[in-house]
C-alpha cells in the first residue's frame, strides 16, 4: 500500500462504485413505495420516483416504456423490482426498473383503470370490429386451467346443450406467473393452425377470483393477444359481475364459462323445436297449396259438369225432336214401302205359275216364241209346284208376241 | 344428403332455412316444385335430428408452451 492514493477518472469511480453495486443481490429484493413525479418521455422512457410515506426516503426509478405492463400513475403504490446504478453523466443514482406491481386493491384498480382508458382509445374495445361466430361451430378452442372449475362447467354444459363438436383443449395456467405466457401462446397457436383444422371460436375462462387472481385476463398482453386473434374470442372471466379486460376486447363477452358455453352452442331443443317448426311451416303451406289446387278443380270440375250438362240437355231434345219427327214420318215411309211390296209381291212370276200358267225353257232360255223350236229338242216346263221335261213333237204355226 | 357420413350440420340447416323461405316466398307457389322442395326439407330435418340426437362431443388436448 502507498501513502498516496490512487487517482481514479469520474468514469472510473463510477464504474467501482457500479461494481460494488452489483454486489447487491437486488434479484432478491423488491422495494414498496408510493409513485411520484411519473412521466413518459418520448413515448418511451419512464421515470418516476418512488418514496416511503411516513420517512422521506426518495428512490429515483427509470424504465423502458415497453416493460412497464399496465397503467401507472402519481400516488400509486407498486413494488419495483430491478437494480440500482449510478448513471455516469447525470451524475445520478437510479433504480433500473425491470418490472412494476401494483400492490393492494386500491393501486391494482387505479392500474387497471388506466389499462383500460388506455386501450380503449387505442380502440381495441371497438364495438365494430367484434365478429359473430358461427352459430353452429364444429370445432372449439378451449383455454383454460383442467383443473379449473371452470373446464369442468363449461364442458358439462357444453355436452348438455349440444354435441358433434371438436373441443381443442389447450391447458393453461388461469393465474400465477405462468398466465400471462400461456394463454399467450394458446393464442397464438389458434391462429397459426391451418384453415381446416382451426377453431370455429375459442373459449377463454376461468372461474371468478379478485383483482390479483384476474391478473392475467386484466394483463395488456393478453388483452392484445384476444385482439389480434384469427379467430373470434369469447371470453368468460370470473362470475357475473367480474370484467376483466380481455372481456371487452374479446369479440363476445361471456358473464361465466357457463354462459360462455350458452354463447358458442345452441340448445338442441331449441333447434329441434326450430326443425320441427320449419317442417310445419312447410307442410302447411304445400297443403294450403294442395287445397288451393283442389279449390280451382273442383270449381273447373263444376264449370265442366254445367257445360255437360247443357250439352247433354240439348242431345236430350235433339233427340225427342227427333223421335217426334220420325213418329210423324216413319209411318209414311212403311206405306210406301208396304205398296212397294205389294206391287212387288204382284210382279212375282210364282204368282203367275198358281193360276194356271207355266215357264218354258230350254236350257236356262225361257221361251217366248214357238217357232224357234226344233221337233225332238227337249224342253222343261216349271207349273206352281213342281217342273217336268217333255220333248217337243210339233210346232203350231207362227204366232205374234205382243211387247208391252 | 342423408347417406353422406358426415353431414355438415350448419350447411344443412341453412339450406332447411332456406327452403322454409321459399314456401313463404310466394303466395301461388308451384306444386311440382313445391313437392319436390318439400320432400328435400324433410329429408334434411331428419338427418339433422339425428345429427343432434346420435353425436357426442370430442375433447383433444392441443400442444403448446403450456402446462
Amino acid at each position: 500500500m502507498s501513502d498516496q492514493p490512487s487517482c481514479l477518472s469520474v468514469r472510473a469511480f463510477l464504474d467501482c462504485v457500479n461494481e460494488t453495486l452489483r454486489l447487491i443481490p437486488s434479484r432478491d429484493f423488491v422495494v414498496e413505495g408510493e409513485v411520484s413525479d411519473f412521466r413518459v418521455a418520448q413515448g418511451k422512457w419512464v421515470s418516476f420516483d418512488l418514496k416511503d410515506e411516513q420517512e422521506e426516503a426518495v428512490l429515483k426509478c427509470f424504465m423502458t416504456a415497453w416493460q412497464l405492463q399496465g397503467g401507472l400513475e402519481d400516488g400509486m403504490r407498486v413494488q419495483v423490482r430491478g437494480y440500482p446504478k449510478v448513471y455516469e453523466r447525470y451524475g445520478q443514482f437510479k433504480m433500473n426498473v425491470t418490472e412494476v406491481t401494483p400492490v393492494g386493491e386500491g393501486a391494482l384498480r387505479r392500474a387497471y383503470d388506466l389499462l383500460k382508458k388506455k386501450l380503449q382509445e387505442e380502440g381495441l374495445f371497438d364495438v365494430a370490429r367484434k365478429r359473430t361466430p358461427p352459430r353452429f361451430p364444429t370445432r372449439i378452442g378451449l383455454i383454460t386451467s383442467r383443473d379449473a372449475a371452470a373446464y369442468g362447467d363449461f364442458l358439462r354444459i357444453l355436452h348438455s346443450r349440444w354435441s358433434g363438436v371438436s373441443v381443442i383443449h389447450a391447458n393453461v395456467h388461469v393465474q400465477g406467473k405462468e398466465a400471462v405466457e400461456e394463454i399467450v401462446s394458446a393464442l397464438s397457436v389458434f391462429s397459426a393452425l391451418p384453415a381446416v383444422e382451426q377453431p370455429d371460436v375459442i373459449v377463454l375462462t376461468r372461474g371468478g377470483g379478485g383483482l390479483e387472481d384476474l391478473h392475467a385476463f386484466n394483463d395488456e398482453r393478453v388483452a392484445r393477444a384476444v385482439f389480434s386473434s384469427c379467430v373470434p374470442v369469447v371470453c368468460a372471466v370470473g362470475h357475473e359481475r367480474d370484467e376483466s379486460l380481455c372481456d371487452f376486447v374479446a369479440d363476445v363477452r361471456a358473464s361465466t364459462p357457463t354462459h360462455a358455453a350458452e354463447c358458442v352452442v345452441p340448445n338442441r331443443q331449441e333447434i329441434l323445436f326450430e326443425i320441427a317448426s320449419e317442417e310445419q311451416h312447410m307442410e302447411r303451406t304445400l297443403q294450403e297449396a294442395i287445397q288451393r289446387g283442389l279449390f280451382v278443380t273442383q270449381r273447373a270440375m263444376q264449370a265442366m259438369g254445367l257445360v255437360m250438362a247443357r250439352k247433354q240437355d240439348h242431345l236430350r231434345r235433339a233427340r225427342e225432336n227427333f223421335v217426334q219427327r220420325s213418329q210423324a214420318w216413319l209411318p209414311k215411309w212403311r206405306e210406301r214401302l208396304e205398296g212397294q211390296t205389294r206391287l212387288l209381291r204382284q210382279l212375282d212370276p210364282t204368282r203367275v205359275l198358281s193360276r194356271g200358267y207355266s215357264i218354258v225353257r230350254e236350257g236356262s232360255q225361257v221361251l217366248r216364241d214357238a217357232c224357234g223350236l226344233e221337233i225332238g229338242s227337249s224342253v222343261r216346263v216349271q207349273l206352281a209346284a213342281g217342273s217336268f221335261d217333255a220333248d217337243v213333237t210339233q210346232v203350231n204355226g207362227e204366232g205374234q208376241i205382243s211387247l208391252l | 344428403m342423408t347417406k353422406k357420413k358426415d353431414l355438415n350440420f350448419a350447411q344443412a340447416f341453412a339450406e332447411l332455412e332456406q327452403i322454409t323461405q321459399w314456401f313463404d316466398a310466394d303466395d301461388n307457389l308451384d306444386l311440382d316444385e313445391g313437392l319436390k322442395k318439400f320432400e328435400r326439407g324433410l329429408e334434411l330435418a331428419s338427418a339433422l335430428k339425428k345429427k343432434l340426437g346420435e353425436v357426442e362431443n370430442k375433447v383433444e388436448q392441443i400442444k403448446g408452451k403450456f402446462i
